[in-house]
């Protein structure tokens, strides 16, 4: 497959005795969404660890853009353009909104070292900016402090984080999880948005999304991919009903 | 922001006014702190604004004051620069020394990271007193001040002159610095040193960064003390310079910027009207910081925003009780404590004791404080600390009776507009 981003090879990680991730194969393509679905304890969060830089594979090749990636440091990962959220919500809680994301939009400026120029005088970095709330909806939130917000907007204020670097790849970690249907399904529509034109890799548990906003899905199972393909396929196919949908898809 | 440059307008001007104003101990004074309030303000870059808490940022002080001093001594005793420029050398020292040992600290974070810190400042100050080339020995380095531009620097006036404008130049640097994206990136490093991570910043290289800016800035203080001083000792690495920082940056308040340096120059002046006073200063220093700590952990300057936030909220008229209450609590358990503090100081002293045994038929002479003759063994004497401690505690307890009052009374009558919260926070940052 020539329009392949990022794929794995037979991705290995042990903890100790305990073997985790225990050979994933995987290629995700330049324009497609793809659901990384699977039971608790499958090793979902621990495969966006080891993409992300988070985690070192113990053995296994990962390859994002012509690069090997695995084992390098998150923030070479993320130069190379692969973006992640978290499953913990992960921002700057006692920040401002605004600055929450502004930190997140310096960075692909180059602004990393810079102490000769004043930040609040950078109009390009404050478009961007608000920019980024208007599409998470966060625009009237600029002033509050992040930490303050609902859960929900924090999840929202993540995704904008994670947009903010124009990534060719994003990792999103059940951005969904303790949303409301209404803001499910608002996240669901942005994120169908935000995407067009790269690559998405989403770990999720409500179904329903996984199924209407997947161009592809892939189950892991006990640290293995046991399935990959088409919702269709996913939802037909003998060994994921066994393994994990169960009743919850056939129903 | 109006009221904000208008008060540092008047701060600068009664600064730049104070040696027409004070005697010449208070001037000298007055160099020692502005001196301790850049060195809080520079260690408040690492610990308030980065997160990072240093137990041994004496050691950043005192190799600005000896890269100081040997520039003051170089090229025969003429000095390597200016007396006016002296300071820079501080500087370079501070931000080499200050990268080196950055670069080991920043590894870790947390109480690793103030563990290192400390064995840095440890290693330095046990290393000192044997390197005599470098650092002189017990005896110390010392040096003269030349002449330089037309001024002989002879004078503490001068002297304070010279301080006083590397003082202001820093800290306005210190506080540019915050506005600038790595300013706000070292706040991300406070709140969620891994996230940035994950946003492509390399948090090790920008750590090291912060920790040799804040090294640099304390390398200044350093070298203005030593041109102050005309000498520099081992001593300067003591483990006390380190804590004293801690404590002046924690009372001053972390979260303000000139926090610090408020704190800083109260406790230095304290030190110097106190300890001729009274011989347990370092206890009042230490009841002081619990007190802060326990009752108001956003220091003085934080009780300053607290009580803005609440005149925007309440009104001043309505507060007014409240606040004079309050301050008359303060007098009433600072009265009483320093009571207490002086009276036992002097019981147990050895010359009270030797006092004591020597006159077998009166066991407990009294003993003259604040002008009056007590004695120890007399009830009365205790009643009159103790009714003190009781007056002041009811008056603080009537004073958050109050001001819960007020609060409640808020609550119910404005419970639509609760916007005034969001605008405060955002000024306090």
């Amino acid at each position: 497959m020539s329009n392949t981003i990022l794929s794995l090879r037979d991705l290995r990680k042990s903890f100790g005795p305990a073997d985790i991730i225990r050979g994933v194969n995987l290629d995700l393509q330049a324009d497609e969404r793809h659901a990384f679905i699977g039971p608790n304890g499958a090793g979902k969060s621990t495969v966006f660890h080891l993409i992300s830089g988070n985690l070192t594979p113990t053995s296994g090749d990962i390859v994002f853009d012509g690069h090997r990636i695995g084992g390098r440091s998150p923030q070479e990962i993320n130069r190379l353009g692969l973006s992640r959220s978290f499953q913990i919500t992960n921002i700057f809680p006692k920040l401002t909104v605004f600055e929450n994301l502004r930190l997140a939009v310096m960075r692909p400026h180059g602004l990393q070292y810079s102490f000769w120029s004043f930040i609040d005088r950078n109009a390009r970095i404050r478009e961007q900016t608000e920019r980024l709330m208007e599409q998470v909806r966060l625009q009237g939130r600029a002033t509050t402090i992040a930490g303050e917000m609902s859960y929900s907007e924090q999840r929202s204020l993540e995704i904008a984080m994670t947009l903010a670097s124009d990534p060719k790849v994003i990792l999103l970690d059940e951005p969904m999880a303790g949303m409301s249907n209404e803001e499910t399904a608002y996240t669901a529509d942005l994120i169908r948005e935000v995407t067009q034109g790269r690559a998405l890799l989403i770990v999720e548990h409500d179904m329903e999304v996984v199924f209407s906003i997947s161009d592809r899905i892939s189950v892991l199972v006990y640290g293995e991919v046991i399935a990959t393909g088409t919702p269709d396929e996913i939802r037909n196919n003998a060994k994921v009903k066994e393994a994990y949908l169960g009743e919850e898809v056939t129903a | 922001m109006k009221t904000r440059i208008v008060l540092v307008g008047a701060g600068v001007a009664l600064l730049l006014a104070a040696p027409l104003l004070l005697s010449q101990g208070l001037v000298n004074a007055a160099i020692q702190m502005l001196i301790a309030a850049l060195f809080a303000c520079a260690y408040n870059l690492l610990c308030g604004q980065a997160g990072m808490l240093s137990f041994g940022h004496a050691a950043y002080f005192g190799v600005g004051a000896f890269a100081t001093v040997h520039a003051m001594n170089a090229i025969g005793g003429t000095g390597l620069l200016p007396t006016p420029l002296l300071p820079l050398a501080g500087a370079v020292g501070g931000l080499g020394i200050g990268a080196i040992a950055g670069w080991f600290a920043t590894q870790r974070t947390g109480t690793y990271f103030a563990m290192i810190t400390l064995a840095i400042a440890e290693l330095l100050h046990a290393l000192a007193p044997h390197l005599k080339g470098l650092f002189g020995g017990e005896a110390g380095v010392s040096a003269m001040r030349m002449p330089a531009l037309g001024l002989t620097f002879g004078s503490s006036t001068q002297v304070y002159y010279l301080t006083l404008v590397w003082v202001l130049v820093s800290i306005a640097l210190l506080y540019l610095y915050t506005q600038t994206p790595v300013g706000r990136l070292t706040l991300g490093l406070r709140e969620n040193g891994h996230r940035l991570r994950f946003l492509g910043y390399d948090v090790h290289k920008l750590s090291v960064l912060v920790f040799a800016i804040s090294a640099m800035f304390s390398g200044v203080a350093g070298g203005l003390q030593v041109i102050n001083n005309e000498a520099a000792n081992y001593v300067l690495f003591d483990p006390s310079l380190s804590a004293a920082v801690v404590l002046n940056t924690y009372i001053g308040g972390v979260k303000v910027f000139l926090g610090p340096a408020l704190g800083a120059a109260l406790m230095t002046f304290f030190g110097y009207a106190i300890s001729d006073l009274t011989q347990s200063w370092l206890l009042y220093q230490g009841i002081l910081f619990v007190l802060v700590m326990m009752f108001m952990p956003a220091g003085l300057a934080g009780m300053v925003g607290t009580s803005s936030t609440l005149r925007k909220r309440y009104g001043a008229a309505a507060l007014a009780p409240a606040f004079v209450l309050a301050l008359l609590a303060a007098l009433c358990l600072s009265c009483g404590g320093a009571f207490v503090v002086e009276m036992l100081q002097r019981m147990f002293s050895q010359d009270y004791r030797a006092l004591a045994s020597a006159n077998a038929a009166m066991p407990s002479p009294p003993i003259t404080l604040f002008g009056v003759a007590w004695s120890p063994a007399s009830v009365i004497t205790w009643l009159v600390p103790a009714s003190l401690l009781a007056i002041g505690g009811a008056m603080a307890y009537f004073t958050r009776q109050r001001l819960q009052a007020l609060d409640s009374q808020h609550a119910t009558g404005a419970a639509t507009a609760n916007q005034p919260h969001v605008a405060t926070t955002r000024s306090a940052a």
